[in-house]
């Protein structure tokens, strides 16, 4: 209603124009801006007025905002609860790790549907509850950036499977009727369930077989061992019953045949508390982990090692009264090691095992016979119970290469295999592959074969994958998933189930591969499939182990030998694995190259190892980097390393670099080292991995930084690792732990008469230094990779590391002094004698982290107690209070603590996978993200301890001993790791304490460590046990 | 009053009370000179090199330097006890000397009191920034009431008590010095011919009016400060020694360090202060108060501290053979032989060697050549710090974590940034404030009126 108006504004007013009246109806009479605001094209050009109206708005808006809180982001609760799953509990599953061919049971740990650790499965002796290094890591492939998302046709993702199967199928059915043979590729396969797939494709495409490539091959002891007893595989070898070992180049605790369970049987024998303690004797040219545990490590050229194998074999003979070889030489090894060998050997007849790593037939032979005159068959060899690890035959593959050159063969299935990287010439089987007709690779991730495929069908993962695997005779491995796949992803069985027309189909709440998966194991193993998947393996009984005679003679295998080393090559080029990369299927996993080298402490790259006398004869220096071509193949560029104990007259690289795959970081994963695979050479049907002839290096650079941990590799004459023979053992067990310190302390003693006083024991002689506690310690407590320029500047993170010390023979002893060390050196140098103290070096390996000590000098110098003693003996670090002075870290004498450089998390920096949210579902929730700025150290995985204590709180007893597990000790194969309680009398720990062999590293400090180390005992004659110091 | 018959004037060129007050006012109430303006830009971009340095080190980490899991201390806190050690000069002259009624500190007391507190900020830089989380680091590591219960600050650590040591120091210096400046700003500001000055150099004063009452309290005062201060001398370097020689690593754990300490950092504080007044006397014309007796008395300074030092050295050699001790043998021979014998060697030359050219006569009294030798002893005593800080670390106990260390760009820019505070500070100072304490220089002047 219109008031009647006493006062008008203007004369439009008065004179009720009607654009004003217009205007009247308006709120404002001018409009707002509000078109012109939101279109963007008003220029805020504001006035008082709106200032106050925008600085209104904007304390208001802010004040509302700060209000809010910040939404939690990807933690979704359960709308409906799944059955045993809750949030905090993990779960355990029995498993498979599909890092080796032939399978392994294991235990995988789940957290909210996400499986976060791997653990050795204890229940079975396949594993023994130990894992290595290799298969810890192995998880991190689940989570990898890099997997297929989908299949591939022609690099091109295809999010239907339909689709996909209908062109293959189409494709296969059109080369099966023009009669086009199809060759599926697969490693070493002992899955049952792959195996019948395989056997329904070749069903419906009867021109299928399969070829079997491995990148190592076992096939001179295969082919040998069908020429001597009939029987083409590798027989178990048992470890544990022989009480002498001798090993000609077999890294049978780091990457020959089965590791995990050789080290497990091989540190049976090796604990000096029991009446036995077995006798190891390496001859080898590079230092292997194997060989760095030996009692007696005896250089030896490679190329020469059938020769020093038939005079052992005619040492042997002579004591047996067997027939001797007629052999025109008598190879003998510096100090008469073969005929001390032989001495050994015999006097442990039947009781003894000679191994060798020669993929040499004839080699092979002359170890079968010597194992038969030794009486080993049936004791420490078995045959019956043979191990599935290979059935590669280079003949079978070199023939299935020269059928696909000849364009024979039309179709071609990779079935998780990668030979274009790993055979010896990538050229001919790249160029072979262009001739298919249709290429088919179930990698899981890009490789160099799945970039030639046209079609690629991604594999699930092992930890999503339903399988039953036979490693062993008459032993099985279970595999089901432990998460739904992460990925649009198919187990190979199941596509080839449904190129052959026999798709899987559900059935209820059932998937159709576990119907089929079942059914398989119910037709081949056992029909209790609950008990079976539940346990994860299965064993139908050990058979007996016969004692086979030996069929062929090896006169044969003699003179081959003997014409092929009439000369003695200048240089052995050695082609070896490295413990963690392996064969180089791992390449993209950050976890297997930020664990250094156990010999060499060398992380991230491969190198060219080499004597110190040959390195002065080439004048080649530490980081050189040189060219090396062997025949027409050429290493462009190698960096140098000298490495102690390699025999002179040899050079060593590893195998499993250079893998060229399409990485997802830019990190220092990408282009990591080179390939020595075209190394490799065919000859007499097997490869061999030892070359003699037309080796040449060149020097083309120098001042390469390799990333090492340790870079002093010497002792110093310090009480740091104590040692003893076997001999001086039994004499007094005491033997190097007599000295105690009498100290005085200015602190008051704890009081632990109450709960637990947590503590560990490391034994020494049961470490082989194999690094798979380094690994697992990293996984169970998030602990950032850092890559290879943050090692170079020795900033690596681990908690645990493994130091790694060598002693140098000389006329004096044992020299440990870097000072007396190169002071021989130069007398050699200038006198031009070769540099023997470098080759004959004996090799300790000490695992330390931190040493939890009652009286920790971190403890007292930490201004804001960011580190602080528990109750029960632990030495804590609470991350919050922790200020970053590193004060602690300066004052550790045992240099375990670890600072936090950088944010190792969401950071482009660190490219790895604590960069990405999927490779974060890695992540322990348990163990708190550290973030810059601040120190970390071992907790003893305070973690397990608290878990432990729960449970047993919630099933109202007391704990255990072994409730509380650590990371190192639970995975270590050899279990030489042992953690507890020391306020249990009982416990194994309380034990290993009161051991004669026990004692604490650097006690006179009087820092009352909580880790004991068991002395080491070598059970060798010479005597070098050093006297205590003053 | 008595005349000595044999010693010279304190103050040469036969100063009136005025001319102090003019000569010593002159380059405040002046335009600046080119030679200032030169010194002071280029302090200030050094200046700058500290700005860009700690805050990359804040922003990315303190991975941008060099330290590794071994050797976690390095350049920094080798800067830090440098820089400690440096402002010890000031203290020692302005309070022992007083105490010990030394009259002829009284023209250098004023710049080097300033020096230590210039120091002392240089070097409170560095344990605050090699801290890895420097925002809560000082919440921490302050003792604030909290609610945590027993969850405090550590009493048993060295780097705590460096906290106490340090703001006590600082603040007890800058109250020194400050109580030192009130008569003269309240001469500048009875000087002064502009409001501005006035005003700002009034507040400053005080309300000094230079009554009987004034001065007596000043006197006493003084005594006091100069009381509290001395123990400070001892007290600060022993407790930064503490930091070394309470832990257990070779070549850290030793008894004989605060002694060491002290005697080391009163060597360099002496050498900085030659390095600066050598300048200053130049440069502003100060010949007549700052004379040749006055830098021969601080070259002898100089010459029985260095001796100190090295005598500490051969003992600190002796005592590690004599103790048997396999680990503390070894940190010595390596300091010596190992992979840092250079700096071990400079070291030597520098603080043992070199200054015992000044049993000379003409090396204590040419100005030219005492400034080159406060150059010597400055970088001696710098790698003292080096030596014993980096050597200890990188070699201690287990071979395995033997590591070498080298700095990065960011730890060499931030020492060449806090020279850079250090100078700026100094300029500035030079300019706003008299080098010199005319009140207490005119007590000594030899006037003829």
């Amino acid at each position: 209603m219109r008031r009647k108006h006493q006062y008008w504004k203007g004369f439009e007013e008065l004179a009720s124009e009607s654009s004003f009246v217009e205007a009247q109806k308006n709120e404002f009479s001018e409009g707002l801006p509000l078109d012109e605001a939101f279109s963007g094209q008003m220029s805020f050009n504001s006035n008082r007025r709106d200032f106050l109206k925008f600085f209104g708005f904007s304390v208001a808006a802010v004040s509302l905002a700060s209000c809010n809180k910040t939404p939690v982001k990807y933690a979704i609760p359960y709308l409906v609860k799944p059955e045993n799953v809750t949030p905090g509990v993990p779960l355990y599953y029995a498993s498979n790790l599909g890092v080796y061919n032939e399978g392994f049971p294991i235990i995988v740990k789940v957290r909210e549907g996400r499986p976060i650790k791997l653990e050795g499965n204890d229940l079975s002796d396949l594993s023994g509850g130990g894992l290595c290094a290799t298969g810890q890591a192995s998880i991190l492939s689940l989570y990898d950036t890099n997997r297929y998302k989908n299949p591939q046709i022609k690099s091109k993702d295809v999010a239907d499977w339909n689709l996909f199967d209908s062109q293959i199928t189409a494709k296969l059915g059109s080369i099966a009727a023009s009669g086009g043979s199809i060759r599926i590729i697969t490693r070493t396969n002992t899955s049952l369930v792959l195996k019948a797939a395989i056997s329904k494709f070749i069903e419906k495409y009867p021109t299928a077989q399969t070829v079997v490539y491995d990148p190592i091959s076992y096939s001179g002891m295969l082919i040998a061992n069908e020429k001597s007893f009939g029987r083409k595989v590798i027989p178990m070898y048992k470890f544990d019953k022989a009480e002498v070992v001798v090993s000609f180049g077999a890294d049978f605790l780091g990457t020959w045949i089965s590791p995990v369970r050789f080290s497990k049987d091989y540190r049976k024998l090796r604990i000096p508390g029991n009446e036995v303690m077995s006798r190891h004797i390496q001859f080898e040219s590079l230092l292997s982990l194997t060989g760095s545990n030996a009692d007696s490590r005896v250089p030896m050229r490679e190329s020469r090692e059938g020769l020093y194998l038939i005079s052992l074999y005619n040492k042997l003979a002579a004591k047996g009264g067997a027939g001797l070889i007629p052999s025109a030489t008598s190879e003998e090894l510096a100090g008469g090691a073969i005929a001390r060998a032989a001495e050994d050997l015999w006097n442990a007849k039947g009781k003894s095992l000679v191994v060798s790593k020669s993929n040499d037939t004839d080699c092979q032979l002359i170890v079968n016979a010597i194992n038969i005159l030794l009486g080993n068959y049936g004791n420490t060899i078995d045959l019956d119970n043979n191990l599935n690890v290979s059935q590669y035959s280079e003949t079978e593959f070199e023939k299935f290469v020269n059928d696909l050159s000849e364009g024979s063969v039309k179709g071609v299935l990779f079935v998780n295999t990668n030979p274009v990287y790993s055979y010896h010439s990538a050229k001919k089987i790249t160029d072979a592959l262009k001739k298919a007709e249709l290429v088919i690779s179930t990698a899981n991730a890009p490789d160099e074969t799945s970039g030639m495929a046209g079609f690629v069908a991604p594999d699930a993962h092992f930890l999503e994958s339903w399988d039953v695997l036979e490693p062993q005779a008459g032993r099985f491995v279970f595999s089901q998933p432990t998460i739904s796949p992460v990925f649009n992803t198919r187990q190979a069985f199941e596509s080839l189930l449904t190129w052959s027309g026999n798709a899987l189909k559900p059935s209820g709440d059932k998937s159709g591969a576990y119907e089929y998966v079942k059914s398989i194991a119910a037709a081949n193993v056992t029909t209790n499939w609950d008990q079976a998947l539940h346990d994860g393996f299965y064993s139908s009984g050990e058979k007996p182990a016969s004692v086979p005679s030996m069929n062929a003679l090896i006169n044969d295998a003699v003179a081959v030998i003997e014409s092929s080393t009439k000369t003695l090559p200048e240089t052995d080029l050695i082609l070896y694995q490295k413990v963690g990369p392996r064969d180089g299927s791992w390449a993209n996993n950050p976890w297997v190259h930020e664990l250094p080298d156990p010999i060499t402490k060398v992380c991230y790259d491969n190198y060219l190892t080499i004597s110190k006398t040959e390195a002065e004869k080439r004048k080649l220096e530490q980081g050189d980097l040189v060219k090396v071509s062997v025949g027409g193949n050429v290493i462009d560029s190698l960096p140098v390393l000298i490495q102690p104990g390699q025999a002179r007259g040899t050079i060593g690289i590893a195998l499993g670099y250079g893998r060229m795959v399409p990485g997802a970081g830019e990190n220092d994963l990408k282009n990591l080292g080179k390939n020595a695979f075209p190394f490799v050479l065919l000859m007499n049907g097997t490869s061999t991995y030892i070359r003699t002839s037309e080796i040449r290096i060149e020097k083309i650079g120098s001042g390469y930084e390799l990333a090492q941990t340790q870079s002093h590799h010497s002792i110093e004459g310090r009480d740091i690792i104590r040692e003893a023979t076997f001999e001086e053992y039994k004499k007094d067990p005491f033997v190097t732990n007599h000295h105690k310190h009498d100290l005085i302390s200015l602190w008051d003693e704890y009081d632990y008469s109450t709960g637990h006083h947590w503590g560990m024991a490391i034994d020494l002689n049961a470490c082989t230094g194999c690094g798979a506690c380094v690994v697992s310690c990293s996984i169970e407590n998030n602990v950032p990779v850092v890559g290879r320029d943050e090692v170079r500047m020795r900033r690596e993170m681990h908690w645990i590391r493994i130091d790694r010390y060598y002693s140098f023979e000389s006329d004096k002893g044992f020299l440990t002094k870097e000072k007396d060390i190169d002071a021989l050196t130069k007398q050699n140098t200038k006198a031009g004698k070769p540099q023997v103290h470098y080759e004959n070096v004996k090799v300790v390996h000490m695992p330390l982290m931190c040493q939890h000590c009652d009286h920790a000098p971190c403890e007292t110098v930490c201004p804001v107690l960011a580190t602080t003693h528990s109750s029960e003996g632990l030495n804590q670090m609470t991350y919050n209070r922790c200020i970053g002075t590193k004060y602690c870290g300066n004052n550790c004498p045992y240099k375990v603590r670890r600072f936090n450089w950088f944010r190792y998390n969401d950071n482009d920096q660190f490219d790895y996978h604590f960069n990405n949210d999927l490779g974060k579902m890695v992540i322990n929730p348990d163990v708190t993200m550290r973030t810059r700025g601040v120190m970390e150290k071992c907790s003893f995985c305070i973690q397990n301890i608290q878990s432990a204590k729960l449970t047993a709180k919630r099933e109202n007893r007391k704990l255990k001993d072994g409730d509380a597990k650590v990371a190192c000790a639970r995975t270590c194969p050899s279990g030489a790791i042992v953690f507890g309680d020391l306020n249990d009398p009982e416990s194994e720990l309380s034990k290993l304490y009161k051991n004669e062999r026990s004692y604490h590293l650097l006690e006179e400090l009087d820092t009352k460590p909580k880790v004991a180390y068991l002395t080491k005992i070598r059970n060798n004659k010479s005597t070098n046990t050093k006297p205590h110091h003053s | 009053m008595f005349e000595a018959p044999i010693r010279q004037p304190l103050i040469l060129g036969d100063k009136k009370f005025a001319d102090v007050s003019n000569e010593i006012c002159s380059p405040i109430e002046n335009k600046p000179t080119k030679a200032w303006w030169f010194g002071f830009t280029l302090s200030f971009v050094c200046l700058m090199a500290l700005v860009i340095t700690l805050f990359w080190t804040v922003w990315t980490g303190i991975g941008t330097w060099g330290i590794n899991k071994s050797v976690m201390w390095g350049w920094d806190i080798t800067n830090f006890v440098f820089w400690i050690g440096i402002g010890h000069a000031g203290t020692l002259i302005s309070a022992i000397l007083l105490l010990f009624r030394q009259k002829w500190r009284l023209s250098i007391n004023r710049s080097a009191e300033a020096m230590t507190i210039f120091a002392v900020m240089c070097a409170a830089i560095f344990p605050l920034f090699h801290m890895g989380r420097v925002w809560v680091g000082p919440y921490w590591a302050l003792p604030l009431p909290n609610a945590f219960g027993s969850l405090w600050v550590n009493f048993n650590s060295p780097l705590l008590w460096d906290v106490f040591a340090i703001s006590t120091y600082f603040s007890v210096s800058l109250l020194f010095w400050y109580l030192g400046l009130i008569p003269d700003i309240a001469t500048i500001r009875d000087r002064a011919k502009t409001k501005a000055r006035k005003f700002w150099y009034g507040i400053f004063a005080m309300g000094w009016n230079g009554s009987a009452r004034t001065w007596h309290r000043y006197e006493v005062v003084s005594l006091i400060l100069a009381g509290i201060s001395t123990p400070l001398v001892l007290s600060v370097h022993t407790i930064v020694s503490m930091d070394f020689a309470t832990s257990v690593i070779p070549g850290w754990h030793t008894t004989i360090f605060p002694p060491y300490f002290v005697a080391g950092a009163i060597f360099s504080g002496f050498g900085m202060v030659l390095t600066l007044l050598v300048i200053a006397r130049s440069t502003m014309k100060l010949e007549n108060y700052i004379t040749i007796g006055h830098l021969e008395a601080m070259t002898k300074i100089v010459m029985l501290t260095g001796s100190m030092v090295g005598l500490a050295y051969i003992t600190e050699f002796f005592i590690a053979w004599y103790s048997g001790v396999e680990y503390e043998q070894y940190a010595f021979l390596n300091r010596a032989t190992g992979p840092y014998w250079w700096a071990y060697a400079t070291m030597m030359f520098c603080n043992l060697v070199a200054p015992q050219v000044f049993w000379f006569k003409w090396c204590r009294t040419t100005p030219w050549f005492i400034f080159f030798m406060s150059i010597i002893v400055n970088i001696g005593m710098w790698f003292e710090r080096f030596v014993i800080i980096v050597t200890s670390l990188h070699r201690d106990y287990l071979p395995s974590s033997w590591v070498m260390y080298g700095p990065t760009w960011v730890e060499v820019g931030m020492f060449v940034g806090t020279m850079g505070l250090f100078f700026t500070f100094f300029f500035l100072f030079s300019k706003f404030l008299p080098v010199i304490n005319m009140a207490e220089v005119k007590v000594i002047l030899k006037s003829k009126e």
